[in-house]
Order: C-alpha cells, then sequence, then structure tokens
C-alpha cells in the first residue's frame, strides 16, 4: 500500500464504514492514521466524557456526522439523578467555532438546551439531520429554531424525549421554501399541532418517507395527511379513535389502501379497537409493528391483527396479547426477528398474561428471532433451556420478571441452568439483562461462555463478589456492565482493576461496594473516572467543612457503602460539569 | 399527630428502631441529631443492607431516605418512563412532569448541626407544611415568616439562601416564588437574627 498515492488509499478506505473497522485501519501505520483521520467523516462517540469535543475536531476535521451518548443507561429507570450530566452545548459550541461542517448530529440520553438547537440552527449551513433519542432539556421553542433555519432538513427525528411545550407553534416555522423532509418524527411531543400546518409541509414533502405523528393529530388530520404521501414507507399513528361508520372513516380506509409502500406501522397513542380493521390492508407489507402504546385492545383484536401480518420481522407489543395471541404470533410471522414484550399492568398484582408458555410458542415457530425483550411474571428454567435450543441466534436476550427475585414456580430453583442454556447455545449473544432468582452460578456459566458479550444488565443477582468475578474475568468482549441490588463489593471491584480500561464503563447502585475502594480505584488508575453519586437525604454542611464541594467523601469514612458509583475510561480527566451530588474520585 | 401512615407498609419495624421519643412521618426516617446516634443509624443502615428483595427494601423506611424510597419505586420494572407513564396513568406523567421523580430536594441545616438534612420542597403545599415538616424533622417550633411571637431561646426562624447566595427569611415571597429561587435552607435561633 506504500506505493499507492494517499488519494488511492483514501478513496480505499471510503469503502470501510463500520466506525470500529475506521478505528482498526488507523491504528495499522502512521500514514494510515493520518489519512484514515483526514478523510473521517463519520465519529461515534459512546461516553461524551471520554473525550473531549476540541480533541475529536482536532483529529477528525472533516467530520459531519456526529453520535454521542451521554447518560448511563439506568438513567431510564430513574436511576441518575436529573441533572447527572451530559450535556451537548459545550460540543457544539466546539464544532460552531471551529467551523466544522456538520451535517448529521445524533444523541442518545444526552440534555439538549434549547440554546443548543439554535446554536445548531444558525452555526451549521449544510445541517440536514437531527436524531434525538431519549433527551431532555429543550422545548418546542429550540424546535422552532431548527424548523426555521435549517433550510436544508431532511431529518427530524425525536424518540421518546422529554420536551417542555411552549405553545410555539413550531411546525408552522417551517418555510414554504422547505421540500426536503423524509423524516418526521414528533410522536413524543405532548402538546397541540397546527394540523393544517402539518398537511401543508406533508403536502410540499415529496420524499417525505417517515412520518410518525404525536397524539394531537387526529384520525381525520390524518386522512388528509395520508392522501397527500402515499409514498409514506413508516407512519406513526397519533389518535385513531372515530366513528366507524362516518364519511371520514370511510375516507381513512380508502386513503390507506392506496399506501402500497407502508412497511412500519407504529404509535396508536390512542385507539379503539373498532378502528384497528382500517388497516388490514397494508399488513401483509408490514415488516415492523409497533403496538406498546396501544392500551385498551383486547387480545382477540390483537390476534386478528396479527393473522394478516405475515411478513413481520418486528413486533413491540403489550402483553394483554397473552400466551394464546404470542402462540398466533408464532404460527404467522416466520420472518419475525425481533420480539418486544411489554407488561400492560407493571404494578398489578400477577394477572399473568404472559409467562414462559408465551415464550417457548415463539421459540418453536420463529426460527430467525435474534432480538428479545420479554416482559413477563414468571420464567422456568426448562422454557429457557427450550428457548436456547430453539433459538441459537440470539444478539439479544433481555428478559424481565416483574417481580426480581422470583424463582422457577415449577422447582422453586434459581433461574441459573435457564440462563446457562441460553448463554451456551447462543454463541453469537452480544447483550443480556438477567432476571429471576439467581445465584453466583449464573455468572459462572456467563463468564465460561458469553465470549461476544458486549454488555450485561444485573438486578437483584448473585450470592458474592465471585459472581461479578467469573463475568469480568471470563468476558473478553464486555463493554457495558451494570449492576443494581446485588451483593457485589469491594474485593469484586478490585479483582481486575486494569479491565475497566477496556470497557466503556461500569455502573454499581445499591452494591456493598465502599467509598475506600473506589477511593483505591481511582488512584489506581488514572485513565478512568470513578464517579460516587450521592443524591441521598443527609449531607454535610459546608461551612463546617472550609467550603469545600461536598459529597459523600467529606466524612471520610472509607468503610462507608457507596449507593451509586459510575466509572467510565477517559481521556479527559475529571469533568467539569460534575453537579455538587457528584463527586469524581 | 399519627405515628403511622397507611402507605407505609412499615410502620412495625420503625416503631421497633426509633427512638422512643419522636413520633415517625411516614416519608422521613426519624434520625436523631446527635451525631452518637446518626453513626450507629448509619452502621446499622450499612449492616442491614444484605441481599434482599425489593418489596423489603420498600418496606424498611427507616434505611433510606425519602428520596431514595419514590426512586426505588419508580425504577422498578425497568420501563422508560414515556411507556410507563402511558401504561399506569396520569399519576407517573404528572410524578414526571415536575421536572424529576425524585422532586425538588434542598439541603436544610438546623444551626450547631453538622449533619444536614434533604427534603423535598414540591412535595409541600406551601409555607404551612414545610414548618410543619420540619418541626418534625428537627423536633423544634420554627418561625416562618410570621413574628408574631417575641424571640426567645425556644424559637427558630427559617431562612433561605437563594440563587444569587443572598440570605434570606423565608415567608416574605409567594410560595412559588420560593421553590424557584431556593438553594438551601438553615434554621437559626430566633436570638441571633
Amino acid at each position: 500500500m506504500n506505493y499507492f498515492p494517499d488519494e488511492v488509499i483514501e478513496h480505499v478506505f471510503d469503502y470501510v464504514t463500520s466506525h470500529q473497522d475506521r478505528n482498526s485501519i488507523s491504528l495499522v501505520c502512521k500514514s494510515w492514521y493520518r489519512i484514515e483521520r483526514l478523510s473521517r467523516q463519520r465519529v461515534f462517540i459512546g461516553n461524551c466524557y471520554s473525550i473531549s469535543p476540541d480533541k475529536v475536531i482536532e483529529r477528525f476535521p472533516a467530520i459531519r456526522s456526529l453520535s454521542l451518548k451521554g447518560k448511563p443507561h439506568f438513567a431510564d429507570f430513574n436511576l441518575v439523578p436529573y441533572d447527572w450530566g451530559g450535556h451537548v452545548y459545550p460540543w457544539i459550541v466546539a464544532m460552531a467555532k471551529s467551523k466544522v461542517n456538520l451535517e448529521e448530529l445524533r444523541l442518545k440520553r444526552m440534555v439538549v438546551s434549547d440554546e443548543s438547537l439554535e446554536l445548531i440552527s444558525s452555526s451549521f449551513a449544510n445541517f440536514t439531520s437531527l436524531v434525538l433519542v431519549s433527551c431532555e432539556g429543550f422545548t418546542t421553542n429550540g424546535l422552532k429554531a431548527v424548523a426555521a433555519n435549517c433550510s436544508l432538513l431532511r431529518e427530524l427525528d425525536l424518540q421518546e424525549n422529554e420536551v417542555e411545550d411552549h405553545r410555539s407553534q413550531w411546525l408552522n416555522h417551517f418555510p414554504e421554501s422547505s421540500t426536503s423532509l423524509v423524516t418526521l418524527n414528533f410522536s413524543c411531543l405532548k402538546g397541540e399541532i397546527n394540523l393544517a400546518a402539518l398537511e401543508r409541509l406533508v403536502a410540499r414533502s415529496p420524499n417525505l418517507k417517515t412520518l410518525r405523528v404525536n397524539r394531537a393529530v387526529t384520525l381525520d388530520s390524518l386522512q388528509k395527511i395520508l392522501s397527500w404521501a402515499p409514498q409514506l414507507m413508516d407512519l406513526g399513528v397519533g389518535s385513531f379513535i372515530h366513528d366507524p361508520d362516518s364519511e371520514t372513516f370511510y375516507k381513512l380506509k380508502n386513503t390507506i389502501v392506496q399506501c402500497k409502500s407502508i412497511k412500519s406501522l407504529s404509535g396508536f397513542l390512542e385507539v379503539a379497537p373498532y378502528c384497528l380493521p382500517a388497516i388490514y390492508p397494508v399488513c401483509s407489507n408490514l415488516t415492523s409493528l409497533n403496538l406498546s402504546y396501544a392500551l385498551g385492545i383486547p387480545a382477540s383484536e390483537l390476534i386478528k391483527l396479527i393473522r394478516h401480518c405475515k411478513r413481520l420481522q418486528r413486533l413491540w407489543i403489550l402483553d394483554c396479547i397473552g400466551d394464546k395471541g404470542l402462540e398466533v404470533v408464532a404460527s404467522n410471522c416466520k420472518d419475525l426477528q425481533e420480539l418486544r414484550v411489554f407488561p400492560s399492568d407493571p404494578f398489578g398484582a400477577g394477572n399473568t398474561v404472559v409467562t414462559e408458555e408465551g415464550l417457548v410458542a415463539i421459540s418453536f415457530g420463529c426460527k430467525k428471532l435474534n432480538s428479545l425483550l420479554y416482559f413477563c411474571h414468571q420464567m422456568t428454567n426448562t422454557a429457557l433451556i427450550t428457548v436456547a435450543n430453539n433459538c441459537p441466534n440470539f444478539v439479544r436476550f433481555r428478559l424481565c420478571i416483574l417481580d426480581p427475585t422470583k424463582a422457577d414456580p415449577l422447582t422453586q430453583q434459581p433461574l441459573d441452568e435457564g440462563f446457562g442454556a441460553i448463554v451456551q447455545s447462543c454463541k453469537g449473544l452480544k447483550r443480556l439483562s438477567l432476571s429471576g432468582l439467581l445465584t453466583d452460578k449464573v455468572f459462572l456459566y456467563i463468564g465460561m461462555y458469553a465470549e461476544q458479550l458486549e454488555m450485561l444488565s444485573v438486578a437483584f443477582a448473585g450470592n458474592s463478589d465471585k459472581g461479578m468475578i467469573y463475568v469480568l474475568n471470563g468476558c473478553k468482549k464486555l463493554r457495558k456492565l451494570e449492576v443494581r441490588d446485588s451483593p457485589f463489593g469491594d474485593a469484586a471491584l478490585l479483582a481486575d482493576p486494569g479491565k475497566y480500561e477496556t470497557m466503556r464503563s461500569l455502573w454499581m447502585s445499591s452494591c456493598e461496594v465502599t467509598l475506600g475502594a473506589c477511593k483505591a480505584l481511582a488512584r489506581k488508575m488514572p485513565m478512568l473516572n470513578v464517579e460516587i453519586i450521592d443524591d441521598s437525604e443527609l449531607t454535610v454542611d459546608e461551612a463546617l467543612c472550609g467550603g469545600a464541594p461536598v459529597a459523600v467523601t467529606a466524612d471520610g469514612d472509607d468503610k462507608q457503602k457507596v449507593e451509586k458509583m459510575y466509572l467510565y475510561r477517559t481521556l479527559a480527566g475529571p469533568r467539569n460539569d460534575a453537579p455538587e451530588f457528584v463527586c469524581t474520585l | 399527630m399519627d405515628t403511622s401512615s397507611p402507605s407505609s407498609p412499615s410502620s412495625s419495624i420503625d416503631s421497633n428502631h426509633n427512638p422512643p421519643s419522636s413520633p415517625s412521618s411516614s416519608s422521613f426516617s426519624s434520625i436523631c441529631l446527635s451525631s452518637n446516634h446518626y453513626l450507629s443509624s448509619g452502621r446499622s443502615t450499612s449492616a442491614m443492607r444484605t441481599r434482599r428483595g425489593l418489596s423489603t427494601d420498600l418496606s424498611l423506611c427507616l434505611s433510606t431516605s425519602s428520596s431514595h424510597q419514590s426512586q426505588r419505586r419508580s425504577s422498578w420494572p425497568p420501563l422508560k418512563p414515556l411507556l410507563k407513564s402511558a401504561t399506569v396513568g396520569r399519576s407517573a406523567e404528572e410524578e414526571w412532569q415536575h421536572g424529576s421523580a425524585s422532586g425538588l430536594f434542598v439541603k436544610v441545616y438546623m444551626e450547631g448541626i453538622p449533619i444536614g438534612r434533604k427534603l423535598d420542597l414540591l412535595s409541600h403545599g406551601g409555607y404551612d407544611d414545610l414548618a410543619l415538616t420540619l418541626a418534625h424533622m428537627f423536633k423544634t417550633t420554627i418561625l416562618c415568616g410570621k413574628r408574631n411571637k417575641a424571640p426567645s431561646d425556644k424559637y427558630y426562624v427559617l431562612t433561605y439562601q437563594d440563587r444569587e447566595g443572598d440570605w434570606m427569611m423565608v415567608g416574605d415571597v409567594p410560595w412559588e416564588i420560593f421553590t424557584s429561587t431556593v438553594k438551601r435552607l438553615k434554621i437559626t435561633r430566633a436570638d441571633r437574627c
């Protein structure tokens, strides 16, 4: 390769697109490093605190697309305090200052202020794509700025964000000249929408392929929108309630028949069962169906619907479909690859709607299944072993038994053997979430067999430090470990400090780890940020401690248990935006 | 003054471990203010944290603060907030709309005592409510903007530090403005003001 001019090598590198591959080629030699970095356009930073924005821009001056992740995963479940961090603003400022030609920004679990959105819309003339997943901190005013100023905008994709509604009429701010939209997803917005403005926007966007609306968009507005956009491939319905005998409903049915390209359906944020038949005509083409917000649909209606969906590859559904419903899925949806079953009554007292039987049925019928998220009330070892034998292709296997320490109801045994079978059979398993009664043994199995495992989520499991040590020793590809309410302590934490530099992050909450051990780890591993998050009730008067920033470390009791610890490898040192309840050791 | 609350299944456990003189409010652990007692209850908290199920956790009110309790309740099952609020209904959504499931927590110190407490201002309706909670927490009467009693040893006044760092008397501004500007609270002796 040394005999080729740089342009040729660069041209070859253009074919190398995955982040991991590009990272690998940059390690080959100095000249490849240089060529790669100067030509890299897409950069993915899995932890926004692992490196400073300036360093990223310095290394990749041609960056056009940036993906950033902020808060740890358990922030989704209220375990991370509200203002822990993950601010995108410094990144925007740095890129604006360096005149980066930013086109795409993808953020997950970050705090995005209106200021950030305004700065994006005014700094990057070629900005085309904004994807925000599980973010917060912005209002519809920020969206107004994006709509008004990003004249080349193709993608505005807001997935499950917490957005304050300031009645900004943001949709009205897309100028008449804006005709480039390909993706528009505002399903998570809580407020009202100017329906006429939306209809006009859709009418002048011939390239629109994905449209996911919020609850404020009524069925009759939907009908008008669809008549303007028969080319849609991905539709998220808002409110789907109407008198089925009405003219409007009749028109909708006819309009939907014209939408021959729809492959993905979602939303149904409000839906009446008797309206569902309107979508039957598109079901035979559907590859993706998300009914996880569709409360109030009885199992019989769901089953009727599923019978029309023979090509489904992805199904997200509520557990009211029941085990019988899952049997219908198993016999109808032979191409199914991803299944998510959510609890319709998470705090209900064991109204057992899906059990291990539903999952077993799926495993017999859907041989291509590779991704599972399954909330249920009980699970047995036999069932898990059967599933493991039927479906060796799992890449993601996440089980959540609603009573987190429930044993196998048939044998009263822990579920060690069942999960052991999963990790042994599914040689490509990358992500695993455990639940149910589990001892150290399950971790022994995971350490032994889960060779490709990258992410492990543990809650209320294990007996001793040995459990966590098995995992740290065995899983060579482990990147993220998150543990809550499990008896892993100092011996586990300190068993292999060097391991954490090979991982993105470790989260431990309500475990047995002490402050002293965290301090020792931080001392030993300067390339880690070891954060202690203390949002508990008891604190110490700052004045009496000489005004120093105070957290759980103040009284210096190393034997004190740490409620929440989050550590991650970083080149950026301790972060300067940590709130006072976060102490980086 | 009730010593048990219908919503807390732990009242029997609480009464075994509380110092006999203190009535306990259901959402706050009643920890004595002398440092000895703090350390001892702190140690027993650690010792009691053996492996246990979530249900026992929720009933061990005395070992977890209210912020932990409400966090534990809202952190299981592991569902994203939007999905949870869709299925669980209004109450969860309203809880979220306050900005965080944990509410608005501020630290409050009593003069001369190094160990402070934290409380959730948003779970109080106004100044009277706040004064009542503080009276329970610190076992004393707090004057809150009403200065119709002559200052004496027995009374404490409540002050707060606002966003600008200034210390003010609590009760001078409307409650909504207070909650939007308060950073922390301090209870000082009335005769010192």
